[in-house]
């Protein structure tokens, strides 16, 4: 696992947490540059095929980041996140996949050092996991055709 | 060495089969045999189903 | 006119599919009528060798059925692909993987010990286990090698056209037949025999506001006839899965398990139904929350039930 470099992409919504993330940069805070970011207006848009989808073509770690509970920008947008995240770290597992490949935090817009501190330890808990191959049973032996 | 007849796949039926026969010199039947050249697993993919979802899935054993 | 030439094949298949096409019923003869079948190893006596032979183009449809489990299913989908103008997934199981890709959460070295090894009533003492080439005294036999995976048949051929359902219904198959007869078909790729909107446009059921308190397994509640089984805490994937089947699960007060597939544009089934059930659930908080989704049992094996070949993780063995 020498000089692996953990790709993780950022779902990170428009009003708290890719502000907070912006935030982190002006402050001079430094996280890693693993996380590729993408901007989306609530982190209620974040269907799990964006999850799925980053795993399958070549993500390591996917986060996602939204407004507090109670702070959405649209009331309850994150609430949304809030519930279907569980739901979907069961298929994840179910799919031998392991679940700490995917984490879901509340960051606002002031939260700068928080943001980097996440992303700091996002990345090492992802290092320590290795890249992600789909299915991650594959290497025990199974035969594929 | 006589000669191998096969039959693949028999039809008319539920299933894959497949029957190789082998003829002695003198065009008699020598040996036959009989392979099932399928396999789906249900004994193995049907645990950690709920119990309740069994009669829909063991159903697709037979659509017949 | 020229009769259309006609095959129809099973790989990893339960049959259903080939009955769901004799369930036209009378319409059969209207059928053999209009068609010269091929190869149709449920109903005729054609041999693989027979189809070996056929030049390129030779069969103008091929409805294959069934998914791609091993290497015979796999060499006879790609003859098939070769021998046929127009290829066509007929069911859940050539569509999406179906009811044998269930399989893909488990590994093929498990599947192996447990059907001819450890089930209750194998006899097995020397632990044999099928293999692709067996040498007896008069020759060698073979046998087709076991994916550790289970494809749809997309993922080894290109295909024309997609019917799902697990079977697809006898109207929705007579419809696609006369659709490929008079040539009315779609653009290659579309799905053909379902609707474009999802089973709850079809559903008869009354439908209100959706906020579910607690999920049952089916047997834990009798549904009341008339009010949609979600509403009521059941897992029904209805408004995740194509309309088209006349809601037969549904009549029968069970909910739907998502046999049609994905409606148009979806990457992938379960993950949408991840969201629906997310924006449903009535819960404030992590623990809220936690407590309603513990009503779900196995959510990967009921959200994928039919769709585990092009999940896009896939399970356990790729």
């Amino acid at each position: 696992m020498n000089n692996f470099e953990p790709k993780i992409i950022g779902f990170l919504c428009n009003w708290c947490s890719y502000a907070g993330a912006d935030l982190a940069g002006v402050s001079r805070l430094q996280y890693p540059a693993n996380l590729r970011v993408v901007r989306v207006m609530c982190s209620g848009r974040v269907d799990p095929t964006f999850v799925f989808k980053a795993l399958d073509v070549g993500a390591d770690g996917v986060l996602i980041a939204g407004c507090h509970p109670g702070d959405c920008h649209y009331s309850d947008g994150n609430y949304n996140t809030m519930r279907r995240y569980p739901l979907m770290l069961q298929v994840l597992e179910q799919m031998g996949v392991d679940k700490r490949r995917v984490r879901l935090e509340w960051v606002s817009a002031a939260e700068g050092p928080q943001f980097a501190k996440i992303v700091n330890e996002f990345t090492e808990q992802i290092r320590r996991l290795g890249p992600f191959k789909k299915g991650e049973l594959a290497e025990r032996g199974a035969k594929v055709g | 060495m006589g000669k191998r007849i096969t039959i693949d796949p028999i039809t008319r039926l539920e299933g894959h089969g497949k029957i190789e026969i082998f003829l002695d010199d003198t065009g008699a039947v020598d040996n036959v045999y009989f392979q099932i050249p399928e396999l789906r697993g249900f004994e193995k993919f049907c645990e950690g189903r709920p119990v309740e979802e069994l009669p829909r899935i063991v159903s697709r054993i037979c659509g017949v | 006119m020229a009769k259309l030439k006609l095959a129809i094949y099973w790989a990893a298949a339960c049959g259903g599919c080939d009955v769901a096409v004799l369930d036209v019923h009378e319409k059969i003869l209207d059928i053999a009528d209009a068609a010269d079948i091929l190869l149709w190893p449920v109903a005729t006596d054609h041999k693989y060798a027979d189809v070996e032979k056929m030049a390129p183009g030779s069969i103008d449809v091929c409805l294959f059925n069934g998914a791609v489990r091993n290497s015979e299913n796999e060499h006879i989908a790609k003859m098939l692909r070769e021998k046929s103008k127009v290829m066509v997934a007929f069911g859940s199981c050539a569509v999406s993987g179906g009811i044998p890709a269930l399989a893909n959460f488990k590994r093929r070295e498990d599947i192996l010990q447990r059907v001819y090894m450890d089930t209750p009533s194998t006899v097995n003492p020397e632990q044999v286990l099928p293999v692709t080439d067996c040498p007896v005294p008069e020759g060698v036999l073979h046998l087709p090698e076991f994916f550790g995976f289970v494809h749809s048949l997309n993922q080894v051929v290109e295909v024309d056209y997609y019917v799902p359902g697990c079977p697809p219904t006898a109207e929705r198959i007579w419809e696609v037949v006369q659709a490929i007869a008079t040539g009315n078909l779609p653009a290659a790729g579309a799905t053909v025999g379902a609707l474009d909107k999802s089973l709850c446009d079809e559903c008869p059921r009354e439908k209100s506001n959706k906020k579910i308190k607690r999920f049952y397994r089916s047997h834990e509640i009798i549904p009341d006839p008339q009010q949609c089984l979600l509403e009521q805490g059941l897992l029904c994937m209805g408004p995740v899965t194509r309309g088209g089947c006349g809601g037969q699960c549904i009549s029968a007060n069970m909910p739907c398990r998502g046999c049609y597939g994905p409606l148009p544009g979806v990457l992938d089934q379960g993950a949408k139904y991840i969201s629906s059930i997310g924006a449903i659930i009535d819960a404030r908080t992590p623990e809220e929350v936690k407590k309603i989704l513990a009503g779900i049992a196995d959510p990967a094996g009921t959200f994928y039930r039919f769709g585990m070949s092009t999940a896009l993780l896939k399970g356990a063995n790729r």
